[in-house]
């Protein structure tokens, strides 16, 4: 059912990157890591649908925290509303990742913002691991030490080499899986699409699994209007394939479940 | 006391307010929301011979005032919406008044679904056949822009089912009016109108189509003058009852479909943005009627002055 949200704060958290804080006790309290919230922006004027946002974290108090990317119109609107303001939230949508044992070492390995869709989990795994994190440049990098203080260890990646390995955040795993030749380890990804996708690749075809949270540009957010589909694997399916609902049956999928289309 | 109950002639709704096709999914999703009965009608996403995979996406991008879509018509195929338990079995158990929305890729193809639902047909109140999707390759606005493939597809819909029939009208059309006198004359019990108006937007800083189809059906406020006037029309040239749709946002949107000759009309991408949209507009509309002393909805049908 929509709930009202009020807007507790809204901060550049670092250049583009925003963190807003709505009050809304009865979705902050059903939240689990990996959930979304839809949220029918106030102001809106001739944008009208709802944009879905990861939720970064929850509190016992009911403050619900988003962390987003000023990106189009609706994010720019959304920037510009000060505490106080009104919208209009649908959740928690979506399925959650999985919380590993405590014999269990969670690796996240995030892509630009993806580390704000973690960090719940972060908190929540009664582990404390390592998140891999890659971005761009060091201007992209945000919440690294919201993870440190979560007990994770950092790994940084960068495309421009400013921070960290140079490369991609995928080719950190090795080191992980290296390091960890006896250790239970659980993986988890979340960014860009074509990092999911190299990440899932490269779990399944180690004979690992892992969580992958997907999602495409959403509509409805509750599974009506076939949206926001992603390829995932179905023998029954002449093709081998069929197309999933991120928002009904994700955002996050078994890293096996999903469909990499090279692999045929 | 305001009554709300509308006769469609062979159907008859408890209000006039169902669920345009494609925008409420095959009910269960929003089950939890309010209970499907409540609804003059939920109808269904399309159904064909076999399951779909729908097109690539992305398949939406917003627009002012409205969206673009090209889904594809994504579906189960007729079998499984029939006996997989989250479709018809479902929606029979919630008590609501089911209209089956159909299409398939050939004239054959929409007698053979017809004749499938018709054949298992309890818990369906009428089958509403989508001559309109501008987002198949195959089928829908295919049929539904060709005045004789339009009245193959009717007729051979007629021929498979006594179910009461509705004709789902495209907009893409010179004359929208003559679409319904053929969909009349070939034994459609209703019309509705509107399906989505084809649309197209570019990212100009990729100068990319903003979703993978390249063109898509445009639908919400952004449509509705287009889909008020084409109701106007229609309700001038058939005799048949309207279903009227595009854009509605509101109980008095609604009313304006009907003050222009529909009898019902359809909430679509309102409950993107709102799940309780339907039945906030049917609160809307019962409120129009007690602000203006209305005592049957019946009566604004086609009452506009002109």
């Amino acid at each position: 059912m929509p709930q009202h949200g009020e807007i507790i704060s809204n901060e550049i958290l670092k250049d583009s990157y925003r963190k807003v804080v709505f009050y809304v006790p009865d979705i902050a309290a059903k939240t689990q890591p990996g959930q979304f919230v839809h949220v029918k922006i106030a102001n809106l004027r001739d944008r009208i649908l709802r944009r879905p946002f990861s939720i970064c974290n929850v509190t016992p108090d009911g403050m619900l925290t988003v962390v987003y990317k000023v990106v189009g119109s609706g994010t720019e609107i959304l920037a510009e509303l000060p505490p106080g303001t009104v919208c209009d939230l649908m959740g928690p949508l979506g399925n959650p990742f999985t919380i590993g044992d405590d014999d269990e070492l969670p690796v996240i390995v995030a892509g630009g913002y993806g580390s704000a869709a973690t960090y719940l989990l972060a908190q929540r795994s009664p582990a404390k691991g390592i998140l891999l994190l890659g971005a761009r440049s060091s201007d992209d990098l945000i919440l690294t030490e919201e993870f440190k203080s979560a007990g994770f260890e950092v790994r940084i990646a960068t495309n421009d080499g400013s921070v960290g390995h140079h490369g991609l955040v995928t080719e950190l795993v090795a080191d992980v899986m290296r390091e960890n030749p006896k250790r239970k380890m659980r993986f988890y990804g979340c960014g860009p699409f074509g990092m999911l996708m190299a990440l899932g690749k490269m779990l399944t075809r180690g004979g690992m699994d892992g969580e992958l949270s997907l999602d495409h540009l959403m509509c409805c957010g509750v599974g009506a209007c076939f949206a926001c589909v992603v390829k995932v694997k179905d023998e029954s399916n002449a093709d081998g394939w069929r197309y999933a609902r991120t928002c009904k049956e994700g955002p996050v999928f078994q890293a096996h479940k999903v469909y990499y289309p090279e692999e045929n | 006391m305001t009554d709300l109950s509308i006769d469609l002639g062979k159907i008859q709704l408890k209000n006039p307010v169902m669920t345009a096709s494609g925008t409420f999914g095959y009910g269960v999703e929003y089950a939890d929301f309010f209970p499907l009965d409540q609804l003059g009608a939920v109808v269904v996403k399309g159904i064909r011979m076999e399951p779909s995979h729908g097109n690539p996406t992305p398949r939406v991008a917003e627009v002012s005032s409205g969206m673009l879509n090209a889904i594809g018509l994504q579906g189960p195929g007729v079998e499984k919406f029939l006996h997989g338990e989250e479709y018809m079995p479902f929606l029979r158990r919630s008590g609501a008044t089911v209209i089956v929305n159909i299409w398939g890729k050939t004239v054959e193809e929409y007698r053979e679904v017809a004749a499938a639902l018709d054949a298992d047909r309890e818990g369906i109140a009428a089958l509403e056949i989508n001559i309109s999707c501008p987002n198949v390759k195959e089928g829908g606005v295919a049929f539904g822009t060709d005045i004789n493939l339009a009245s193959q597809v009717i007729s051979a819909v007629r021929g498979a089912t006594s179910l009461p029939i509705i004709t789902k009208l495209s907009p893409n059309v010179t004359s929208i009016a003559d679409f319904a006198r053929a969909a009349e004359a070939c034994g459609s019990d209703m019309v509705s109108l509107i399906n989505t108006i084809t649309g197209m937007a570019i990212d100009v800083r990729t100068r990319r189509p903003k979703i993978a189809n390249v063109t898509g059906g445009l639908s919400g406020p952004a449509i509705k003058p287009v889909a008020v006037r084409m109701v106007y029309q229609v309700y001038k040239a058939v005799k048949i009852p309207i279903i009227g749709m595009g854009g509605i946002m509101t109980g008095e949107d609604a009313v304006e479909f009907m003050l222009a000759g529909a009898s019902a009309v359809a909430v679509g991408t309102a409950i993107f943005i709102d799940p309780m949209a339907p039945i906030k507009v049917i609160a809307g509309i019962r409120e129009y009627m007690d602000e203006f002393g209305i005592k049957q909805v019946s009566e604004l049908i086609g009452a506009v002055k002109v």
